[in-house]
């Protein structure tokens, strides 16, 4: 489905996030399990001050329930069809995972630990239910209000969608899948001659 | 390939032939001529000798990398935005991340050849200063365009009275452009421009659809598009069993060097040979802190050093001293180089040390599609050099009423590794399919212009900000002119117009000029001249107040041109060391 366009994001955010407060605290609506556990925010692993994660940090940054949202999430900005794969069987939310574990720049992990919860709470005001349990036509309408609103970067909400966007982007095309299976990129291989316009089919236009 | 040969033991008893400050471009030929020469020769590298094979990896794919060819999240490199809102030193403020780079040392496979930015600080205007320690410093990484200067750039003042002309015109270096062309390699094809000379070109690569369609518009409008000339050996070098010929892989649109050396780096073009002389000796991790005068001669004794990692400090003797360290660090050794003799450092009689600094101005320039491209199969584009270029069109036959000297375009198009046309809007099935849709679509290019060599655009040493080693800092006094804005608004609107021509739908045109220093090709910095007043050396890159001290990467350039630098610094180094070893033989220095 999708929503009555146009939609004031600004308008709309101020009846959401009263919403949110009520899940935030005792919820007033039912929730399902993934997507209460999908609202919690996950206690970031204690480092020593000055010191740097180390890369094999056994620590995941998503719970397994926001792990399970962010595929979706990630599906949607990228998803599959008839030519390959999309996000999701290009593993790039553990990418995202990684990265966001890893990194030493709060603000980015700020904006995927208040994001999500965002995300939940929008899912709920417009459709009445968690991302997880929506419809494809309903996730794409939810990613459409923000898409739709992605130059209000004041909004936490926006900046969590052109973060999801760019780093699923990034992720998808650095995969076997994005790469071979949907660009078909011809390159990085030993060439013996240069190929150049004069060696390919010519352009009909 | 064969295995780079063995480091000899350093005998820092010795007297040396020369000595050689740097091992990059100008280090690592002055180092090939001399031992060819029959010197013995000592080369001192401030950085490591790198794995340099396993830093580049240029085959290798994305997902088979940790962070995808990024750099490690522990680290960060500088972006433009940064450079716009900070002033140098770009150390404080960045305290979270273990390593601090400049823009280049933004992938996997370049931040260990460029500095630690906080080990290294410098004050003063905004720079974008790029180095690289290491062995073969920025040639590891270098973009490869190897063009020749032409008497439009060394008799420039004769045209339009600005600055100073060069000592030399284009027939005293033409034979030495020859003999690097023919000693290292470079792919290009003839053009017969008296303003971009042509070198001795191996086998050229070829242009795509849409570089071809650019080519026939701009031909239209009198104007020239030309493959990339790379300083890569495209038929190989049966005088070099370290490098490789190129076998057109990927990787090479990448920030990254090319580990078959195809593309010319100076270990393997011109020092590893070097040292199967058996006169050359390479000492890395050896930051040099001072050129050392006999208070009896003034002349050049040897050089004092500080080993890197241990921070044992070190003199060597030699006959010769070449400073070889890049414009900026050669600048910043002779100001370092003070001493009853030379209060205002080494070889400054003039004051013109650190003057008359130039470099390139870059950002403005046009991304387009082409149509005729939309919806086609991918095709191979990638493992070239390069795409193209486009030579200079201002001021040749007319005079640009707005400014004076020119610019270039350096571009290319088609499909690389990861696609460009994900900055669209949207997401979902459509975007998916709209960025493989125009996956080979996309062309762009962006220009070079000349800043002008201005007595006023300088550097010199910071009186309290030193480095790691406790070496004075350079402190920068450089901006872009009047004559440099003009030029960047006329880059921005040619760029548009070419692309018009050419039936392109213009995506973007940018008009941001990047901060000072974006081009790595600072110049100019202790200029050649025939008047010891108003230059540093002379024609042959000697010292015009120390007779036994030459100078000889791109700090000695009279002005910037615009075409880029390195190949014109190597020609004019082996120049300056033929000259200096028949100097050396005949016993006149």
């Amino acid at each position: 489905m999708s929503l009555k366009n146009p939609i004031d994001l600004r308008q709309d955010r101020r009846q959401w996030l009263i919403t949110s407060a009520g899940v935030l605290g005792a919820s007033l609506l039912p929730v399902s399990d993934l997507a209460a556990s999908a609202l919690q925010v996950p206690t970031p692993p204690v480092v020593p001050h000055g010191t740097v994660p180390e890369a094999q940090s056994p620590a995941t940054f998503f719970t397994s329930a926001q792990h399970a949202l962010v595929e979706e999430l990630a599906e949607t900005i990228i998803p599959a069809d008839s030519r390959s794969g999309g996000a999701k069987a290009a593993k790039v939310a553990d990418f995202i995972d990684q990265f966001l574990r890893e990194t030493s720049d709060d603000a980015e992990k700020s904006v995927w630990r208040d994001g999500l919860p965002l995300i939940e709470v929008m899912c709920r005001h417009y459709h009445g239910k968690s991302f997880v349990d929506s419809t494809p036509e309903e996730r794409v309408a939810i990613l459409t209000v923000l898409s739709d609103h992605a130059h209000l970067t004041d909004l936490p909400e926006v900046r969590f969608f052109n973060s999801l966007k760019r780093m699923t982007v990034d992720g998808y095309y650095t995969s076997k899948i994005g790469i071979h299976d949907e660009l078909q990129y011809k390159g990085n291989r030993i060439n013996m001659e240069f190929v150049g316009c004069d060696d390919q089919p010519p352009a009909k236009s | 390939m064969a295995e780079p040969p063995k480091s000899e033991e350093v005998d820092l008893s010795k007297l040396y032939d020369a000595v050689v400050i740097g091992s990059g471009a100008a280090g690592g030929m002055a180092s090939h001529v001399l031992t060819s020469h029959g010197m013995k020769v000592l080369l001192l590298e401030a950085g490591k000798k790198l794995p340099i094979e396993k830093e580049l990896r240029s085959m290798e794919w994305p997902y088979d990398n940790r962070y995808r060819g990024d750099l490690p999240p522990n680290s960060h490199s500088l972006t433009f935005n940064e450079y716009t809102i900070r002033n140098p030193p770009y150390g404080p403020g960045f305290e979270k991340f273990k390593h601090l780079k400049s823009y280049v040392g933004d992938s996997d496979y370049t931040k260990n050849i460029v500095v630690d930015e906080r080990e290294n600080p410098y004050t003063g205007t905004r720079y974008a200063w790029v180095r690289a320690r290491c062995l073969g410093g920025k040639t590891n990484i270098w973009g490869r365009l190897a063009l020749r200067l032409s008497d439009y750039d060394f008799k420039a003042k004769s045209r339009d009275g600005f600055g100073e002309d060069w000592p030399i015109s284009y027939a005293d270096i033409a034979p030495y452009y020859d003999k690097v062309d023919l000693y290292l390699g470079i792919t290009g094809v003839k053009e017969n421009l008296p303003y971009l000379p042509d070198s001795i070109f191996q086998r050229p690569t070829k242009l795509n659809c849409a570089e071809v369609t650019l080519q026939q518009g701009l031909r239209k409008m009198g104007r020239v598009l030309t493959q990339y000339r790379a300083g890569v050996t495209t038929d190989g070098l049966k005088h070099n069993k370290y490098r490789s010929r190129c076998y057109g892989r990927g990787a090479c649109e990448r920030k990254g060097g090319c580990d078959i050396h195809a593309a010319f780096d100076s270990p393997t073009g011109l020092i590893y040979p070097a040292m199967d002389t058996g006169n050359l000796t390479v000492r890395s991790n050896s930051t040099v802190r001072e050129i050392t005068v006999d208070p009896n001669t003034g002349k050049a004794s040897g050089v004092s050093f500080i080993d890197s990692e241990t921070m044992k400090d070190y003199h060597v003797r030699a006959k010769f001293v070449i400073l070889a360290a890049s414009t900026l660090e050669s600048a910043r050794l002779l100001l370092l180089s003070k001493s009853r003799l030379f209060p205002n450092g080494l070889a400054n009689s003039s004051g013109h040390v650190g003057h008359n600094f130039c470099e390139h101005i870059m950002g403005p320039g046009v991304y387009g599609r082409d149509k005729n491209r939309v919806g086609k199969p991918a095709t191979l584009d990638d493992g070239r050099p390069g795409g193209f270029y486009v030579p200079r069109f201002r001021n040749l036959d007319t005079k640009d009423p707005n400014f004076i000297r020119a610019y270039g375009f350096e571009g290319g198009s088609g499909c690389q590794m990861f696609p460009s046309g994900t900055g669209i809007p949207g997401f979902g099935a459509s975007f998916k399919e709209e960025v493989r849709k125009n996956y080979g679509a996309f062309i762009g290019m962006g220009a070079f212009g000349e800043v002008l060599a201005r007595y006023e655009n300088y550097v010199d040493l910071d009186p309290v900000v030193k480095d790691k080693w406790g070496i004075p800092a350079l402190r920068f006094h450089y901006k872009f002119g009047d004559n440099e804005l003009k030029m960047a608004k006329d880059m921005k609107e040619t760029a548009q117009e070419m692309f018009e021509e050419a039936g392109f739908e213009i995506v973007r045109v940018n008009d941001r000029v990047l901060t000072e220093g974006w081009s790595i090709h600072e110049l100019g910095t202790s200029r050649m001249g025939d008047d010891p007043k108003t230059s540093v050396v002379s024609q042959f890159q000697q010292a015009h107040d120390v007779k036994n001290l030459f100078i000889v990467d791109g700090s000695t350039h009279v002005n910037a041109s615009c075409q880029n630098p390195t190949w014109t610094i190597m020609a004019l180094c082996w120049r300056s060391c033929d000259y200096l070893a028949d100097q050396f033989a005949k016993g006149n220095i």
